[in-house]
């Protein structure tokens, strides 16, 4: 034994700096996960496989990140804010707070929002906006869909994960609500197909945080643009993101900090519900063929 | 300099219809102080109050002058505190640097280099300055054992709890882990808890035997085991009058209780005597001491 017994502890440096060298610790681990390091590997390779410029519809390919960065990204997530839930009786008693565990653990999302973007970046550079694959809507709506079907579900899904694994005990609970998430998509979007010009299935389409904004299906080439806002519905899918959030940090905030974060709770949700009825209204008020 | 200081004032705490703790109170200063207690006898949960992991349902917990149920005052105790729980799981994949690393991390040590060499310190402390890179999951249960006693020790706290810390760990490294408590000891304030009363009898200088929530004995360990004095005899057959006996390696009879009969061969009584005949009873037949209600 050769160690002093000399009291080494500096001044506590709390606060950002503290959050900082968490956060950039969640990262790391995260980054390390073979769930989010799969997604990523597989992300890519469905980009670089559906890179086929004849290619009459976007949606078999503009899906997979959100099922990958999204969905597997929330599992990574999930398991991340778990994996020291054994340890709690030491963590809990740790001057971080759990709130502030819990941003730390949100900043993890910059990662797979970041993949998302590169993964924007590399289907725009395999299908460019200006080709036909995209159907009536504007260049500026192609990218609404595209960055909503893309990018904010690479990070929202992560963050559902981690208000999920905050909240929730049950060790398969993001798979169960990946699997959950898959089949209402899938239902809504058959719905759709069925009855393109119906408003209340587009709210229903509309009301997940991932929807699809064309179809070609009967007819290869052309392309159907369904109703809704891609505009509205990002934001939809961003006030969705600030929900998970503020659902996560809501575990263990105490006194003030639990008052503000309801506070910002019920206008996220008001904030959600507004976007939400914009996003189903706006946009073409009927299925458009181009 | 604030002395470091916790205080009970009727602390109870209940679980539904079951009181694990009923009304303690405890004025605990810099020094060892030893829980004794059969299981059940509330020492975790006293401990668990003290650690702040726990609030009280009844009554008063100070730790250092702070209440821990005002949320920043909680932080301010926190970060002046040690805590080894009874129970502990690591996270997979973690070795014991990256584990103890991180609770460095939540305790706020957020410079790197500073934080990583107390990290070495208190593995050095605890014998495992050599399989810091060995994960967790990989070593015996008295190695883990030592890795969350290296967390409780980060920063030479102030306040060190540690539930049953020496459970799994061999007589060596016990050995090494006294001479480390001592010297925190010398201006902490420690509180074990612990089935091993050669333990409490090495280090503590003040012990306090729990029974059902309650306070049964708090006093100091000479004081303790001198109440045993001519109550602990050897025979060679167990003797009915004792309260408690066992064949011991010789092949005689270790005879504990408070009716001695006349010409028996008495022995020096050990601590564990004497919290035997605590429990078993015999300390109510006392005319006067420190036996609490």
């Amino acid at each position: 034994m050769t160690a002093t017994l000399a009291p080494a502890r500096p001044e506590a440096t709390a606060g950002r700096a503290t959050l900082a060298a968490l956060a950039a610790r969640e990262t790391r681990r995260f980054i390390v996960n073979p769930v989010f390091l799969f997604a990523v590997a597989i992300t890519a390779w469905t980009i670089w496989a559906g890179r086929d410029p004849a290619v009459t519809d976007i949606d078999t390919v503009s899906s997979y990140p959100a099922i990958f960065l999204g969905g597997f990204g929330m599992m990574a997530t999930f398991w991340l804010t778990r994996s020291m839930r054994a340890s709690e009786p030491v963590v809990g008693v740790a001057p971080v707070t759990l709130p502030a565990r819990t941003a730390a653990l949100c900043a993890v999302a910059i990662v797979p929002l970041a993949c998302g973007g590169l993964a924007l970046l590399g289907f725009l550079h395999f299908h460019p906006v200006s080709g036909p694959a995209y159907g009536p809507f504007s260049m500026s709506a192609r990218i609404a869909v595209l960055a909503g079907q893309i990018m904010v579900p690479a990070l929202g899904g992560p963050l559902l994960g981690i208000a999920l694994g905050r909240w929730v005990r049950f060790p398969g609970a993001a798979f169960m609500l990946f699997l959950i998430l898959y089949g209402w998509v899938t239902l809504v979007t058959i719905l759709s197909l069925w009855h393109q010009d119906s408003a209340p299935v587009a709210v229903l389409r509309l009301f997940a945080p991932f929807a699809f904004f064309t179809t070609t299906a009967g007819n290869t080439a052309d392309v159907t643009a369904w109703r809704g806002s891609p505009w509205f519905f990002i934001g939809w899918q961003l006030a969705l993101c600030a929900i998970a959030v503020l659902v996560a940090l809501l575990r263990g905030a105490e006194g003030r900090v639990r008052l503000r974060i309801i506070r910002a709770l019920a206008i996220g949700l008001m904030l959600a519900l507004i976007l939400f009825v914009l996003a189903a209204t706006g946009g073409f008020p009927h299925a458009v063929t181009a | 300099m604030v002395t470091a200081s916790i205080g009970l004032r009727e602390a109870g705490r209940t679980f539904g219809a079951t009181t694990a703790l009923a009304g303690v109170d405890l004025d605990l200063g810099p020094g060892v102080t030893g829980l004794l207690g059969p299981n059940g006898a509330g020492k975790t949960t006293l401990l668990r109050l003290l650690a702040t992991a726990l609030p009280p349902t009844q009554g008063q917990v100070r730790v250092l002058g702070l209440d821990p149920e005002v949320p920043a005052e909680r932080t301010g105790i926190r970060r002046q505190l040690g805590y080894l729980p009874q129970e502990i799981g690591f996270p997979r994949g973690f070795t014991a640097f990256a584990f103890v690393d991180y609770i460095a991390l939540l305790k706020e040590w957020a410079e790197p280099a500073a934080r990583h060499a107390e990290v070495r310190r208190v593995l050095d402390l605890v014998g495992l300055s050599d399989l810091g890179a060995k994960r967790i999951r990989a070593m015996s249960g008295g190695q883990r054992r030592r890795v969350a006693l290296a967390q409780a020790l980060l920063g030479s706290p102030t306040v060190l709890i540690l539930d049953e810390p020496t459970t799994g760990v061999d007589p060596e490294q016990r050995v090494t882990l006294r001479i480390v408590l001592a010297e925190i000891a010398r201006t902490s304030v420690v509180v074990l808890s612990t089935h091993q009363t050669e333990d409490v009898a090495a280090l503590c200088e003040r012990v306090i035997v729990l029974d059902r929530g309650r306070v049964r004995y708090d006093g100091a360990v000479t004081d303790l085991t001198g109440r045993a004095a001519g109550r602990v005899w050897l025979a060679d057959e167990p003797d009915p009058a004792a309260s408690v006996s066992w064949r011991t390696g010789t092949g005689r009879y270790r005879n504990v209780g408070a009716r001695v009969r006349d010409g028996v061969e008495h022995v020096e009584p050990s601590l564990e005597d004497a919290y035997l005949l605590l429990r078993g009873g015999a300390a109510e037949h006392e005319p006067a001491g420190e036996v609490a209600s």
